[in-house]
């Protein structure tokens, strides 16, 4: 009896592009050497072919003489990608060592790369399934559903004609063969296009929303869970509120109704600041920092603490850091007279060993020198003061008291609206000078004519 | 008219690419025998033939500067309709080819993939052809035969494609679907007239537990109900009227 030796009859063919999973699936198939295989019980039809994951992971230990563990994890990865679906609970794909039913996928539907599942097909199968639920489908499923409708509208209609005749041509199979199709498929996009839990769709559609204007919409393959994700994700949640372009402008947008109230209620020295900008010192010390008025308070809070010399030390490093190289020698100096030195009016509370390495910097100045000392603070104010100072009555009474601008009405008559116009072009101006010349020119000229 | 005639084309490639990909699924699998490769190359050229008329026929239509505006965004829109169809037929010709390379016929074991379908393709293939029964009349070697014809094939309707491309200005975004979401749940009269069709009753998906006598017992429970209620309007009517 010839034994059966799938990678020599593979071999003899010219093109074999079977990779190593699919030659092992291949394999398995062998009528003596290959897995037992059982037939399901519905409750009218039998439907052939089904194994149990006890058969599949004896299978392998025998086979690639592998641990049980080892079995176990091949095993994992086949149903993975999809060679092989559970029968009882197709939407959990993990392999389990019992007598829980599985079944072979169809080449067609096997994870090569080759073919990545289009958004057609998905729309079409998303299409076929609502046909067949009468318009009951999942959560995901539904706004998956909505999605493509938008993204691919312009071939709707070939959807649902399509759609309907797939359905149609596979209600002449007899009923046995049917259940395998809709199986088949169904497994095919648990695999390709797996379920999301609500609030994870909705972080991700959000960052899709950012990412999506710098990616075009095709090349964006679902994205994981990673680390880096979810701080992005976050960030992007946090701010999105503050966004122009994502959340508009309030009162308007300066750039398209040439109303530059916006500009001036979010200045410098402006009385009473914008909700938004009040809100957004608490989401990290840095913000609080950077605006000044967001400095301004802090520096008023710290005042009231007692430690408010924290704060103006780290302005002082901040300005050696940034200013003239000139003058360095002489800001650092001011700098050690008047926080560093032992008995200085404002004294800093830095820790022995930096201000010991910071001393020793002083005597040959320059522009980082302080980098440690002003760090050190700098992390003692996050720590410690400014979420005090997110809790304290005087920012919440700023919060409170902060204005939210009014959305400027667009007036009645759309002749009255202010039209959008673009600045004068430059090559304008050049002209006209020119002409101003060709003219007195001219004049000069005509002038003289004139005169003889 | 042109437009119609168009739209039953149009239906016939539709179905033809939906039998087809529906028989390259069963490639492979235990469904897979010397008939459905000749199924499949009947269907095959069924589609292109029709791929090639329907071309022809929206191409002339598209050329044409006398026609109207909505004329023109309707014709559009059955251009789309046209292309999408004959991608999904591309990309199922490729993978016909593919597979039927890794699983030819006539070796001495063949490791066809066991996927627990066993029942033949005729009757789709049948629906494809717009025929009552299929006749084989192929030679049994038909499995590698056929597709160096494939390949051809394939590089062919490229080349279509291409062409369509370049020589048709059609903005495929321009085109605005007819349908909205969940079209598909309203009756199943399609775009235009279709062939051979069958106007289906769809089922529920068969979980693992009773199927078919579902049916049968909201039937039951209908006649039921009716009886009822017309019991109840004689007994009103008498009451009313003694």
């Amino acid at each position: 009896m010839k034994g059966f030796d799938p990678l020599q009859t593979l071999t003899s063919l010219n093109q074999s592009t079977l990779g190593g999973m699919e030659r092992m699936i291949i394999s398995m198939q062998d009528p003596d050497m290959g897995i037992k295989l059982r037939n399901q019980r519905l409750l009218i039809t039998v439907i052939p072919h089904a194994m149990t994951g006890l058969d599949i992971v004896e299978w392998l230990i025998k086979k690639c003489s592998i641990s049980d563990e080892e079995a176990l994890h091949v095993g994992q990865l086949f149903v993975k990608y999809g060679y092989i679906y559970p029968l009882k609970e197709p939407r959990n794909l993990i392999l389990k060592a019992d007598d829980s039913s599985y079944r072979f996928q169809t080449p067609y539907y096997w994870m090569s790369t080759r073919w990545p599942a289009s958004e057609l097909d998905y729309a079409i199968y998303l299409a076929k399934k609502n046909i067949r639920k009468q318009g009951e489908l999942i959560e995901y499923e539904k706004e998956c559903y909505n999605a493509l409708h938008k993204r691919i509208n312009h071939t709707w209609d070939f959807v649902v004609m399509q759609a309907r005749e797939q359905l149609r041509a596979s209600k002449q199979r007899r009923k046995g063969d049917r259940i395998v199709l809709e199986c088949q498929e169904q497994a095919y996009w648990l695999v390709n296009r797996p379920p999301v839990s609500p609030e994870h769709y909705k972080l991700t559609t959000l960052t899709k929303n950012t990412i999506a204007m710098l990616t075009p919409w095709y090349s964006l393959k679902y994205i994981g869970n990673s680390y880096h994700n979810h701080f992005y994700v976050k960030y992007c949640e946090q701010y999105q509120p503050h966004d122009p372009i994502m959340q508009g402008c309030l009162p308007s947008n300066p750039w398209i109704t040439d109303d530059i109230m916006f500009w001036n209620m979010n200045s410098e020295t402006v009385a009473l600041p914008t909700k938004l900008r009040v809100e957004r010192w608490s989401f990290s010390f840095m913000e609080l920092l950077n605006d000044q008025m967001g400095r301004k308070e802090f520096l008023t809070y710290l005042e009231k603490e007692f430690s408010a010399e924290n704060l103006c030390f780290w302005q002082a490093c901040e300005d050696v850091r940034h200013g003239e190289t000139a003058k360095i020698p002489e800001k650092v100096d001011e700098v050690y007279k008047q926080f560093l030195a032992p008995g200085a009016s404002r004294w800093v509370n830095i820790d022995s060993k930096t201000m010991e390495k910071t001393l020793e910097g002083l005597k040959r100045p320059h522009r980082f020198v302080l980098d440690d000392a002003q760090m050190h603070i700098y992390f003692l104010m996050k720590k410690d003061s400014y979420p005090r100072y997110l809790k304290s009555e005087l920012y919440k009474n700023l919060l409170a008291r902060a204005i939210v601008p009014q959305e400027t009405k667009k007036s009645v008559f759309p002749f009255m609206r202010r039209q959008r116009h673009s600045s004068p072009s430059p090559a304008l101006a050049t002209q006209t000078a020119e002409d101003d010349g060709k003219a007195k020119y001219s004049n000069s000229n005509s002038g003289t004519a004139s005169r003889l | 008219m042109g437009k119609d005639e168009c739209k039953t084309m149009l239906d016939a490639l539709n179905k033809v690419t939906a039998c087809y990909r529906h028989l390259v699924i069963a490639l492979g699998s235990t469904s897979d025998s010397q008939n459905l490769r000749e199924e499949l190359k009947k269907t095959r050229k069924k589609a292109q033939e029709l791929a090639v008329a329907n071309r022809t026929k929206l191409t002339s239509l598209l050329k044409d500067k006398n026609i109207s505006k909505d004329d023109r965004a309707e014709y559009e829109r059955l251009w789309v309709l046209f292309t999408s169809s004959v991608e999904l037929l591309e990309v199922d010709m490729k993978r016909s080819l593919e597979i039927g390379q890794d699983f030819p016929l006539k070796v001495p074991t063949r490791h066809l993939i066991q996927t627990g379908m066993t029942g033949s393709t005729t009757t789709v293939a049948a629906r494809a052809m717009s025929v009552q029964n299929m006749k084989y009349e192929a030679d049994a070697n038909i499995d590698t035969v056929d597709l160096k014809e494939l390949e051809t094939e394939i590089a062919q309707v490229d080349q279509m494609m291409e062409e369509m491309e370049m020589k048709v200005q059609v903005a495929p975004w321009a085109v605005e679907a007819k349908q909205e979401a969940g079209a598909e749940l309203k009756s199943t009269v399609s775009v235009g007239n279709s062939s051979v069709g069958v106007i289906s009753i769809c089922e529920e998906e068969p979980k693992e537990t009773v199927e078919g006598e579902t049916g049968l017992m909201k039937v039951f429970a209908g006649v039921i109900f009716t009886a009822v209620l017309l019991i109840a309007g004689i007994l009103g009517y008498l009451v009313i009227n003694l």
